[in-house]
């Protein structure tokens, strides 16, 4: 080589990675991420799909891709489900239950779970993020040891603590009971992991913005409502959303506790008709299915730029 | 405006003490810099003044108002943070408008005072924007912008150019100077930079582990540091300071003997000072100096003048010499010092010894 050749030869090798490292490697990663992605949950989706169809069809049983070339759309599975028409019998559907009642008490539930989620691990959150009281690390510890405990673990202790209270009051009260009681027993499976989630974001506001306001003039719960709550805006919201999805899909506790007491949820009531699956009508078994499924789609699509929402800047690292 | 003053103040976290036993005067609309290296306590100092921390022991005045124990809120004080510390959620104009808001300040006047200081501080144009949207600069005007509008009687700024660039921190440390001139504000700056508390200060406080070394104008301490500490830590190269033996009253520096025209112990030990810039370098001893002889290690030439470095018995010393001196490494020289510009500490405690 001659040094011509040699310098430019170089300069190819210097300029090269230039236009390359940053861009393009990491794009084709990401396409065929994507494609291995989208190949593996194909199945899924496919199933999830047809699920969706199934509720809109009259087919007797699941309708299956081979179905899909004579597809007629109808909504009346959802009408006969939202009259609770789920009992066929000799070619008729019969209104057994009281569908909207149904869905009333998992809404109770779950908003319940997220409420009182909400409130406590807001509340503890920012105790172990600002004050260091003694025990603060073992506390923290604790927390998090209890969220590891498996929910179904907990339960014989849950029931029997249950059982006991239950004796205390007057029978009156035990449905109302059993509710408050379901959504306390789920709430506390949900706080330890959200308490975390809350410290979290409280560890990312600075002391100072805090005392920035008290200077400004603000008093203390002026500061927590204009400044602290704001900023952890996002938090508040995914772990409501996560909460109210747990209460939403909880079936051991609405089981064990609700359903003795002829209470039902969506999990419950979805789990009954799976069992008569030999005799139940597929359609409106899939309406069911896939009102469950909404929450689910709603909290896909808002959480994604809730938790994309933080705010960075305003203070130096 | 209001004169700040601090009695008797000790500052601990647990066991740390952050500030020890400080007596202060902050004088009514003068601007006082307080110097000290990292973990010094000068934040702590402000936090003080400004209420976040309460003294563990002593007392706060502004004028003849004891508010040790008044609350932040209510003592009008601006504080400009480290961080800035600027409300992530709240636009430009929001951050400034808060402290307003929370007088009750009728809007139309909320909306006249923001203007106003956004005008001052060359912001206006930033007004819509979030904190996250500005350049390091631009967030420190808005922070002293939300500092100033409250008009407050006290303004306290911790470090605010210390995440500036070189040259955006001179251009902002003149503004500010101005700014405070202006508007006679007692103003409390704390810095660890000497140059910058040099540049700025009516008065400086150098302080270092929590006790105040030294409390005069910029001139003073620089040419009359009280003690070893302050010597060291002012001047840009730092004052070189030369441990060395006394012999019948005379010092005994590299090998040569300086009799100097000031009162001596005749035997023990004592430390040499010297500023970089008030030494010369020949090829000669000088009339009138003390003269010690050495030789050169390094050149650097900054271009407006020469950083030499000359090893003296053992030690080296930083010189400055003009950009024509002609010097290279092994030179034999002489270091002359002016006999009025040598300074003489105490190794045992560190204080200066009158001459
Ligand atoms: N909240 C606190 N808890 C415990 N120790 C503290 C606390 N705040 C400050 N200190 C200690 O007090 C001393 C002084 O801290 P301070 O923040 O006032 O220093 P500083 O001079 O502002 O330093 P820097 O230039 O790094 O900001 C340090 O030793 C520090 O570790
Ligand atoms: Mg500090």
């Amino acid at each position: 080589m001659n040094p011509l050749q040699r310098l430019r030869a170089r300069r190819r090798e210097r300029e090269e990675p230039l236009i390359d490292v940053e861009t393009i490697p990491r794009r084709r990663l990401t396409i065929v991420l994507a494609i291995a992605v989208g190949l593996a949950s194909l199945p899924m989706l496919i199933t999830y799909i047809l699920l969706i169809l199934t509720s809109f069809s009259n087919t007797a049983g699941m309708l299956t891709i081979s179905d899909l070339a004579h597809y007629v759309p109808t909504i009346q599975p959802w009408i006969d489900f939202l009259e609770g028409k789920v009992e066929p019998t000799a070619g008729h559907l019969y209104t057994t239950m009281e569908i909207l009642g149904i869905i009333l008490n998992t809404l109770i539930v779950a908003a319940g779970v997220s409420i009182v989620v909400v409130l406590t691990s807001t509340m503890a959150g920012y105790a172990f993020s600002r004050i260091r009281f003694r025990g603060r690390k073992a506390l923290m510890q604790l927390v998090m040891i209890l969220h590891a405990f498996p929910g179904v673990a907990l339960i014989i202790a849950v029931y029997a603590l249950y059982v006991w209270s239950l004796a205390a009051l007057p029978p009156s009260a035990w449905n109302t009971y059993a509710f408050i009681y379901v959504i306390l027993s789920r709430a506390s499976l949900e706080i330890p992991m959200s308490i975390w989630l809350m410290k979290g974001f409280f560890d990312k506001i600075p002391w100072e913005v805090e005392w920035a306001a008290i200077v400004d003039g603000a008093s203390r719960i002026r500061v927590w409502r204009e400044i602290v709550l704001p900023l952890v805006k996002p938090g508040i919201a995914a772990l409501s959303i996560f909460a109210f999805l747990a209460g939403w899909e909880d079936f051991i506790y609405v089981w064990v506790f609700l359903k003795p007491r002829d209470i039902y949820t969506l999990a419950t009531f979805i789990e009954e008709q799976v069992r008569n699956l030999e005799t139940a009508y597929f359609p409106v078994v899939a309406a069911a299915g896939t009102l469950y499924l909404i929450p689910t789609i709603i909290f896909f699509i808002t959480t994604q730029h809730l938790l994309l929402e933080t705010y960075a800047g305003g203070m130096k690292a | 405006m209001v004169e700040v003053r601090l009695e008797n103040v000790t500052k601990k976290f647990g066991r740390v003490v952050a500030l020890r036993d400080i007596n202060l005067r902050f004088r009514d609309g003068k601007f006082t810099v307080v110097l000290g290296p990292s973990g010094s306590g000068k934040s702590t100092l402000l936090y003080l003044i400004a209420g976040i921390y309460k003294p563990t022991r002593g007392r706060i005045y502004f004028d003849d108002k004891d508010v040790t124990n008044l609350p932040p809120n209510k003592r009008n004080v601006g504080l400009v943070f480290q961080n800035y510390a600027l409300y992530p959620h709240m636009t430009v104009y929001e951050n400034i408008a808060f402290p307003l808001k929370l007088r009750k300040t009728p809007q139309r006047k909320i909306d006249e005072k923001v203007h106003e200081v956004a005008k001052l501080l060359h912001i206006e144009e930033l007004l819509d924007r979030y904190p996250h949207q500005l350049s390091g600069g631009q967030q420190q005007r808005v922070a002293l912008a939300r500092a100033l509008v409250k008009e407050p009687a006290v303004l306290l700024l911790d470090e605010p150019l210390s995440n500036l660039d070189a040259l955006l921190r001179v251009k902002i440390r003149a503004e500010l100077k101005k700014l405070q001139e202006q508007l006679g504000i007692t103003a409390i700056y704390v810095t660890h930079d000497q140059a910058e508390a040099m540049a700025l200060a009516d008065e400086i406080i150098v302080i270092h582990r929590g006790v105040i070394q030294q409390k005069a104008p910029p001139k003073k301490i620089y040419e009359e540091p009280a003690n070893l500490f302050v010597a060291g830590f002012i001047g840009n190269p730092p004052t070189n300071l030369l441990k060395a033996r006394l012999v019948d009253g005379a010092i005994e520096l590299g090998g040569s003997r300086i009799t100097i025209p000031a009162r001596l112990p005749r035997d023990g030990y004592i430390v040499v000072g010297f500023r970089p810039e008030h030494a010369s370098v020949d090829a000669e001893p000088l009339e009138n100096h003390a003269s010690i002889p050495g030789e050169v290690y390094v050149v650097e030439d900054m271009g407006k003048e020469k950083i030499l470095t000359i090893i003296i018995g053992g030690e080296m010393v930083k010189v400055i010499a003009p950009p024509t001196a002609e010097f290279k490494p092994g030179d034999k020289v002489y270091v002359n010092i002016p006999y009025r510009r040598i300074m003489l500490f105490d190794p045992e405690t560190g204080a200066r010894i009158e001459a």
